[in-house]
């Protein structure tokens, strides 16, 4: 099959509109909490109160008197293994003898209604022994025990080199929690039938993750077990690992009561139980020659893991490939470590490890520039990756970079050149630009290769009406509409033919996880795969409807000369015809060769780029901090949906510049201060910068339709330009994520 | 768990029936504070009495000397109403800062009293315009300065059953500033908030008050630094003088929101704001 020249593609390109967008702006989607099950029970958990606990005793005599009261569920009425399968498998679906941070998972309640639940959860008394407990990650991390993973990437020689290079900068950073704040709250119902099957209804990214979880807990076979994705209201990682914990206490629940069970997570359990994006330190070292010349790079990364491992040791991984930024660099050396605290364990977040490095080693090339005397944009072009060179890991960028054009284009539209000129709005303000450069790995990587395929399945009814399902999720950001655009194109198919689903672990083999920026790749390679057959059928049958040779398909219309038919009435020849019109597609990504002994090789399949400019105002009096606009130019490949795509970005820097100014969990002696919207401030639509976006599209040979990912992407490295602006406009050097104005006027030397 | 709750519309029937309801008793007007503290658990009650339609808790009244604001009457009304933009001109401009629109259109003054925090936007305004509160307990006044109502955080002096009716706020020659740092550029409880009523003749001050949140136990006045300004000319030099004085005055402390060094010094920032902008 031939996917048809680029310039005749009637669905991939454009802004469609969501096919998901009706149901949702007219409240009728489907959410996890919306679903009503005859005699459903309501469960929930049962949590520690301390950041380290022995258990001593479990009382619950109080609550089983009241007649609402259904059943108290502890570790030890776990049929199967109380081992949740993430990576290390360390983490207990609910804590045995000792909890290891505050808000652990000590029981379930169950009882007839919400309200009971949470009325009887309280008089259950718990008896609980008060631990030791380490909270500080420098502390932890000079036990061995407390390290989860470790990495390391050796090229070249950089201890050496280091001593060579005119110019050498050396800075510490650090960055704090940021939380997913999905407008939909983890939740998640369990609905065990007569016939001994499970069926479990699940907020998620990661249907195939509940999935194990679910298997794990209750012993149940696969087969017996199915997980129906349920309309999610965001993700943002948030629902890539954790809804397989709530999702296994509720189908647990639903096991040992034979009734369906409801869990519901509230704002503060969310907050303080769910996973959030690693706290973060960093030193980074850059070395250059006297022509400005990138010679060395020496990093030390370490993330607050929190209590178990979780997905700590890939969020490191993604991290570590990239800590030395998108440059060529011939000597590096990173070392990295994801520790132990007694706090929440942290987990996926967009960008997935790498924001946090990226503000650290964003902000020093800005200031080696300076070191230097050379423009901060200037000293990028001379060291950035281009084609043909080299990453830290060594891997050779062989096709689809346009680092280079994103970097002139916000060079350009900002006026850069001319920022000295910039005016502030008033005396107490100064204005400044800073700059900031990302590359992302699309996909999981050589780490995750192992999870790295997907499966569609096609279905085309006699009426002409498609049935796709895919292993991947909608979660806010557009799956469905991009994989039905992609759908559309193979089979010149109109859109409205088309119906795609939330995932049912029952119709579609194990795609992984839908994270990654991963799905438009995986799961729209995969739909070619499927469509690829039924393209050839319906191709074949239209041209002999025709009677031609040659025809145009186009639109969802075959078209040979004056001669037009639609797609309907070539399916309704097809089936008449009895050709199959069913198909099952497959995709495996590309091989990676990355070697975890010295971090070398090829990590990624390939990698989209990004250029940023942050133009800022800070209050010099207050501190306060006004991001005015952010200037952002992306490479993702083909963009498959425009106007969809522009929605990733806008959402994507508005959440990257919150977490960079406002975001600040605070965790004193493991419990946290501000679990909820009244003091954890994010950003408001009041805040949204102004934007100005660009796309250069660099065909991904790989891709489908040559696209790559994009997801995560405009989170990266907003913090970075941020940073520099501030510096651009007041000259104070930032160490720290968020940039509250009590940091700046303290860098200031105001207080 | 609430058991009971009750609605008067009036004030003579609430002092009928007050003393049939259960014992735990709280009133309750937008409800924009109790909401939260039931759902913490925090509050032990029996019985929620509904005042939200007393009318007359919903007054606005100008009077000779002073202008009377009824305890219930909503936030968001007093951006509408012409003699609190004219008479009470902190209490006008407070209301953009305070809460959301969806709060500002349920809460009332009242409550934001009654509820005694030291970051109470309400009672910033009210304190500075030197408002008086006039408290009612089964039909017999009593008026209080708002100090010795709200004597500590999350404490009043307001006895049981007691009613705060209204609020007095004296008619005098003056302007107004209302300043409230927050963490991001709306929604925020205030990390320090000031508000300065002066009234100022060719560039010296004829009679100045000042109060401040977030900065101590309780929303406070300045008194030391309205005595320094108080018959000065505002210059640079008395400006840097008041700034240095109210930093002393105050005594915040640290907590997730913000840290004392950075409330002191956003007082004092303010302060230099608000006198360079009434001058």
């Amino acid at each position: 099959m031939s996917r048809k020249k680029e310039n005749k593609l009637s669905f991939v390109g454009k802004g469609i509109e969501r096919v998901d967008a009706d149901i949702k702006l007219e409240g009728k989607a489907l959410y996890g909490d919306d679903l009503d099950f005859a005699k459903m029970l309501y469960g929930v958990c049962l949590r520690s109160p301390y950041p380290k606990a022995r258990i001593k005793k479990i009382d619950f005599s109080e609550a089983q008197k009241d007649p609402d009261f259904v059943k108290l569920i502890t570790a030890k009425d776990i049929p199967g293994s109380n081992k949740w399968p993430v990576v290390n498998d360390d983490y207990p679906f609910l804590a045995w003898d000792i909890a290891e941070f505050h808000s652990q998972a000590v029981a379930i309640l169950v009882a007839k209604n919400r309200f009971k639940a949470n009325e009887l959860s309280k008089k259950v008394k718990i008896e609980y022994e008060e631990l030791d407990f380490i909270d500080d990650i420098h502390k932890s991390i000079t036990k061995k025990e407390n390290i989860f993973s470790s990495y390391v990437i050796k090229k070249g020689d950089a201890f050496n080199e280091i001593k060579k290079c005119k110019y050498v900068i050396e800075k510490e950073f650090t960055t704090n929690y940021q939380v997913h704040c999905y407008l939909e709250p983890q939740v998640a119902t369990g609905v065990f039938a007569t016939d001994g099957t499970l069926a479990v209804y699940s907020s998620t990214q990661c249907p195939f993750y509940v999935l194990d979880a679910v298997c794990a807990i209750t012993g149940l076979s696969s087969n017996k077990v199915k997980i129906i994705q349920t309309v999610t209201g965001g993700g943002f990682g948030g629902k890539e690992d954790v809804p397989a914990l709530v999702g296994a206490h509720a189908a647990l629940a639903s096991f040992i009561t034979k009734s369906p069970v409801r869990i519901c997570y509230d704002r503060e359990e969310d907050f303080r139980s769910m996973s959030k994006r690693h706290p973060s330190y960093s030193k980074v070292t850059y070395g250059a020659d006297e022509n400005g010349k990138l010679k060395c790079c020496i990093v030390k990364y370490i993330l607050d893991a929190g209590a178990y491992s979780t997905l700590s040791p890939i969020v490191l991984w993604r991290g570590t490939v990239h800590a030395a930024g998108p440059y060529s660099i011939d000597n590096v050396y990173v070392e990295s470590y994801a520790v132990k605290t007694n706090k929440v364990p942290c987990g996926a977040f967009r960008g997935f490890g790498q924001p946090q490095i990226s503000f650290a080693q964003e902000s020093l090339i800005d200031d080696l520039a300076e070191k230097i005397g050379m423009d901060p944009i200037d000293f990028r072009l001379k060291n950035i990756i281009d084609k043909n060179k080299l990453t830290s890991t060594s891997q050779k960028i062989k096709d689809s970079i346009g680092l280079k054009e994103l970097i002139e284009i916000v060079r350009k539209k900002s006026d850069w050149d001319k920022r000295k000129n910039l005016k502030p709005s008033a005396n107490n303000k100064r204005r400044g630009l800073g700059c900031s450069i990302a590359y992302y790995g699309v996909g999981l990587g050589a780490k995750g290769r192992y999870l790295d395929r997907a499966g569609a399945y096609i279905n085309i009814y006699r009426d002409a009406t498609v049935n796709i399902t895919v292993g991947n999720t909608e979660m806010g950001q557009g799956a469905l509409t991009v994989l039905t655009q992609i759908a559309a194109e193979t089979l010149n198919c109109p859109i409205n033919n088309i119906k795609l689903d939330e995932v049912d672990t029952s119709k579609v083999p194990d795609s992984g996880p839908t994270v990654a920026s991963r799905t438009t790749v995986m799961s729209g390679n995969a739909i070619i795969e499927a469509a690829k057959p039924l393209r050839e059928r319906i191709f074949k049958t239209a041209l002999k409807m025709l009677g031609s040779k040659d025809m145009i398909a186009k639109d969802g219309y075959f078209i040979s000369g004056s001669k037009k038919i639609f797609f309907n009435e070539v399916i309704k020849q097809c089936w008449a015809e009895r050709l199959k019109m069913s198909e099952q597609g497959w995709y495996v990504s590309p091989p990676t060769t990355y070697d975890l002994k010295d971090g070398k090789g090829d990590a990624y399949i390939v990698y989209s780029y990004s250029a940023n400019i942050a133009d800022v105002e800070v209050d010099i009096e207050t501190g306060f901090l006004e991001v005015k606009k952010i200037y952002s130019a992306f490479d993702v490949g083909k963009v498959v949906n425009p106007v969809l795509a522009l929605g990733q970005a806008h959402g994507g820097i508005l959440q990257g510049m919150s977490w960079a100014v406002y975001e600040n969990l605070v965790i004193e002696k493991g419990v946290m201060k501000n679990p909820g919207f009244t003091d954890y401030i994010v950003a408001t639509s009041c805040d949204i910068p102004e934007y100005d976006v660009s796309f250069v599209e660099k065909d991904y040979s790989e891709g489908p339709y040559k696209a790559k990912g994009m997801g995560e992407l405009p989170l990266i490295a907003v913090a970075g330009a941020v940073r520099n602006a501030v510096k651009n406009a007041c000259g104070v050097e930032m160490d720290s994520v968020p940039m509250i104005p009590e940091k700046i006027l303290k860098k200031m030397g105001r207080i | 768990m609430i058991m009971k709750a009750e609605k008067f519309y009036s004030l003579s029937d609430l002092w009928k029936n007050i003393k049939k309801l259960p014992q735990k008793r709280k009133y309750i007007c937008g409800g924009t504070d109790i909401a939260v503290s039931l759902k913490y658990g925090s509050l032990d009650i029996d019985c929620l009495i509904d005042i939200s339609d007393v009318k007359e808790l919903s007054l606005i009244k100008k009077e000779k000397n002073h202008v009377f604001i009824g305890a219930g009457v909503k936030i968001s009304e007093f951006e509408k109403n012409e003699i609190i933009k004219k008479c009470v001109p902190a209490l006008y401009k407070s209301v953009r800062y305070y809460a959301s629109p969806t709060i500002r259109n349920i809460a009332t003054l009242g409550g934001n009293l009654a509820n005694a925090s030291p970051c109470a936007d309400g009672v910033l305004a009210l304190l500075a315009s030197r408002a008086k509160v006039i408290l009612n307990l089964y039909g017999k006044k009593r008026v209080l300065e708002i100090k010795d109502v709200f004597i500590g955080p999350k404490k009043t002096s307001i006895k049981k059953d007691e009613l705060i009716e209204g609020f007095l706020v004296p008619i005098w020659s003056h302007k107004s500033v209302f300043l409230k740092s927050i963490p991001r550029k709306i929604f925020g409880i205030s990390k320090a908030g000031l508000c300065v009523c002066a009234d100022i003749k060719n560039g010296s001050v004829r009679d100045i008050s000042i109060s401040a949140s977030s900065v101590g136990p309780v929303v406070l006045r300045c008194l030391k630094t309205e005595t320094f300004l108080k018959g000065k000319e505002i210059n640079d030099k008395t400006v840097e003088e008041s700034y240095k004085i109210i930093k002393t005055e105050v005594s915040p402390i640290n907590d997730h929101r913000s840290v004392a060094e950075y409330r002191k010094e956003i007082i004092g920032v303010f302060l230099k704001r608000a006198l360079s902008s009434l001058k």
